[in-house]
């Protein structure tokens, strides 16, 4: 006598109308992960051999066995939100496959983000980013938020390793994990995640312990990430205190005061709502620092609108800091150097940064790519262009990366191989 | 866009028309009439804002299960799955939806309680956490992951929302409060203005949105004409809304417009200076960029609705009057054998043997050889 079980019939029907993950697409390598689950590079399996970013969100796991856990808020909120927009800027969401309790997010792939261009840039040419594409890169981001915000949604995690860049140059907003819509919330924003933005971007109200924020919060992001294309380095790169024991969020002084130290120590002035922060007293207790922003800027670049835009979105009272409609419209944009569609147009060669590395992930790979004792150079040549990259049809990937050995792919000589800064993360 | 709803996945991939209703059920119209089916739509939304109560949601997410609900069912049969644990699951999906997220175990052991208690009488629901959430995994695959889900709630509040809104933040029922954002045009497009209806009024109009979840409406029609439907409802229902239309609309038709200028036996002065309520409510709703035929579409559904769901004895709209729409139930057409009231053991009892009987046909059909799907089975229980 079998289990009480009435829905077999129904799972059989559904797990018979299924087209598998494998039979849809390959996997080519391992791109990065997170506390999600893991993100691949891909191609589908026909003759068009399309190439998508695939995000895994990992199985829970009990002891040794895979069980079926309940969906993540961070996976639903993605899924929920990519379903229902579509804009340029905003990486695609092409579709969700659900597969032995994984859920694969099939989204358009990018080839480079702004991290990456930082780093390039830092590293690499040991050169500012040329105006035209950091113009581009702002403009771009901009139109994506300004799309979002309109939308009633906040991002709540902008940052230089989520804003992705195609290889036409064309900039892609990604990860919605930590977004959510704020149109008329059934609860306050705040009792659902103590914890939005990463560190080095998070705004000054949520550093105060705001309990109530704004789309303000990503205007904010925005400014961080472009005084970082500009300098190449954080801002404001503050160490952050980690939650304690009981999962109270402390006062993230470092990080206060390393904004402080640029931006100037806000006033009641400028900033009437400030003494009801809940960490208005420990703010208080700090150092009083002047205003710095323009020195700054003048120690940098030469544009006076820039300085503005940036003044624009390092307001402290998120009430008079630029909305993203605003910011972009910005008088900067339409200076003498004019954004472009393409933001890598007119740059020199060694200018384009490289092609996302990828890596062999063996415990994935393995699972979804036939073995096979094919062999193409080509694929082992790091220096190999992308045109030859191309695999012959019907050839499989998995074999080509070697087994057991983390190839690193596409890194043009020169570039070390990454990881100098240590990248802080929303857990 | 996430909050326009013509660009929605809700309106370009979840508003079907009836035929497409009834091809999605010619698999339980094998062991239930049209009558019954309904009657087991009125009493899910019932178990599904029983459950929802119990797991604390608030109405939009409750309302947002139901129409996952529905949404699965338009694509599998009753007879063909466990429909209490796939509201389980709706409800648990739809508090994550709705960003109001509850505990798995939570959800099944609230559910358990319930439905094996003696309201329903249930033998068998699993207590395993992981049961439901395979069953989630399913339900987001049947749903194309579309969550977003728009509810004629935010209509009702733009078109005659005060800042306050008008229902008590204890009724659970009333729920969802949340004040409407007007930074944005109203994507119906009639224009500037507000519906001034008294509070009790709007009340009502709330509630009857509340109740149209108990109907295939919200599959057929788009939210904001099923909030328009629900305020043409409420001012028949709400005592001194409908005597300010009724005194209008006798006036009107006894003063055609050309002659209303001013008539002494009345004490009236000119139209132009002094417009009644009841005047207002009218204009306002004709003045409403919406088909009238489908808005009276949607009023018969509403009705056809309460006078099916007063068949029942759980739960009935305590408030509506009952006694204007109540027909006496013929009792050759009764779906569940009994005349007068349905009982939701006697429902539970019912869609149990609706797959009962179906498992029977697969095992031993009447004419044909074992369907396909009985090899998939019968393979299974070698193995399993």
């Amino acid at each position: 006598m079998l289990p009480y079980d009435p829905m077999r019939a129904y799972r059989h029907k559904r797990d018979a109308a299924h087209q598998a993950f494998n039979t849809k697409y390959a996997m080519l390598g391992f791109i990065s992960s997170g506390t999600y689950g893991r993100v691949y590079k891909a191609k589908t399996r026909d003759a068009e051999e399309r190439i998508y970013a695939i995000k895994k969100f990992k199985p829970d796991k009990e002891g040794e066995v895979v069980t079926y856990t309940g969906i993540s808020q961070s996976a639903i909120r993605e899924i929920a939100l990519n379903r229902e927009i579509s804009h340029e800027n905003i990486v695609a969401l092409r579709e969700v496959v659900l597969e032995d309790k994984s859920i694969y997010m099939v989204f358009e792939y990018a080839e480079h983000d702004f991290l990456q261009i930082i780093h390039h840039f830092s590293t690499t040419v040991r050169a500012m980013v040329p105006p035209s594409l950091l113009k581009s890169c702002i403009h771009q981001l901009l139109n994506g938020l300004v799309y979002l915000h309109t939308c009633h949604i906040q991002h709540r995690d902008l940052k230089p390793a989520n804003i992705l860049i195609n290889s036409d140059g064309v900039v892609k907003i990604g990860d919605l994990g930590l977004a959510r819509l704020t149109y008329s919330p059934l609860q306050p924003l705040y009792s659902g995640d103590k914890v939005v933005v990463t560190i080095w971007y998070r705004a000054p109200e949520l550093l105060l312990g705001a309990r109530h924020y704004t789309k303000a919060i990503d205007c904010w992001a925005v400014g961080c990430v472009m005084a970082e294309l500009i300098s190449l380095r954080p801002i404001f790169k503050g160490e952050e205190a980690k939650l304690d024991h009981k999962k109270n969020v402390p006062f993230q002084k470092d990080q206060v005061v390393k904004i402080f130290e640029v931006l100037g120590t806000p006033s009641v002035h400028e900033w009437p709502g400030l003494p009801q922060f809940p960490e208005y007293l420990n703010m208080k207790a700090l150092d009083n620092y002047p205003p710095k922003l323009t020195e700054w800027c003048t120690t940098r670049f030469r544009s006076k609108d820039a300085t503005d835009l940036l003044r624009q979105l390092f307001m402290y009272n998120p009430e008079n800091r630029a909305t993203a409609l605003e910011a972009f419209n910005h008088k900067w944009f339409s200076e003498d150097i004019k954004p472009t569609r393409n933001a890598f147009h007119g740059l020199p060669p060694n200018h384009c940064p490289p092609l996302r590395k990828i890596t062999q992930d063996e415990a994935s790979l393995a699972h979804h790519v036939p073995a096979s004792n094919n062999n193409n150079p080509a694929y082992n040549n790091p220096n190999s262009k992308p045109a030859s990259w191309k695999p012959a049809s019907g050839q499989n990937f998995g074999s080509a990366f070697g087994v057991n050995t983390a190839v690193t792919m596409q890194v043009p000589a020169g570039n070390n191989s990454g990881g100098s800064r240590k990248k802080p993360r929303l857990e | 866009m996430a909050t326009d709803y013509w660009a929605s996945s809700h309106h370009r991939r979840w508003i079907v028309d009836r035929h497409t209703l009834n091809n999605a059920r010619a698999e339980d119209l094998e062991y239930a009439t049209h009558e019954q089916l309904a009657l087991l739509g009125v009493f899910f939304a019932t178990v599904i804002s029983k459950l929802g109560k119990r797991l604390g949601l608030r109405q939009r997410a409750i309302a947002t299960s139901v129409v996952f609900f529905r949404r699965f069912y338009l694509k599998n049969s009753y007879c063909d799955t466990d429909p209490f644990l796939v509201l389980t699951a709706c409800c648990y999906l739809a508090s994550k939806a709705e960003e109001t997220p509850v505990h798995l175990k939570t959800a099944i052991v609230e559910a358990r309680s319930l439905f094996t208690g003696e309201d329903y009488n249930l033998k068998q629901f699993p207590s395993d956490n992981s049961k439901l959430a395979e069953m989630e995994f399913y339900l987001l695959d049947d749903l194309e992951c579309d969550l977003t889900v728009y509810h004629p709630y935010r209509t009702l509040l733009a078109m005659c929302g005060k800042d306050n809104p008008p229902v008590p933040e204890d009724d659970a029922e009333a729920g969802e409060l949340g004040k409407p954002q007007h930074d944005g045009p109203r994507y119906w497009g009639t224009g500037i203005g507000k519906l001034d209806l008294e509070e009790g009024a709007i009340q009502m109009a709330w509630f009857v949105v509340n109740d149209t979840y108990r109907s295939d409406l919200c599959l057929l029609y788009p939210p904001h004409l099923i909030a328009v439907a629900s305020i043409f409802f409420a001012l028949t229902l709400h005592p001194s809304s409908r005597s300010a239309v009724d005194s209008s609309l006798a006036f009107s038709s006894s003063h055609p417009p050309s002659n209303a200028g001013g008539r002494a036996s009345h004490g009236q002065p000119k139209r132009s200076t002094v417009v009644r309520t009841g005047d207002e409510l009218i204009l306002f709703l004709a003045g409403l960029n919406v088909s009238m035929p489908l808005i009276a579409s949607i009023i018969q559904e509403i009705i056809a609705m309460y006078s099916l769901w007063n068949r029942m004895s759980e739960g009935r709209a305590d408030w509506a009057p009952q006694s204007s729409m109540q027909r006496k139930g013929k009792s050759n057409s009764s779906p569940i054998k009994q005349d007068d009231l349905v009982t939701p053991v006697a429902l539970t009892q019912f869609v149990l043997e609706m797959r009962e009987r179906k498992e029977r046909d697969v095992a031993h059909p009447p004419s044909a050889k074992p369907t396909a799907i009985n090899k998939v089975l019968e393979r299974t229980q070698a193995a399993g």
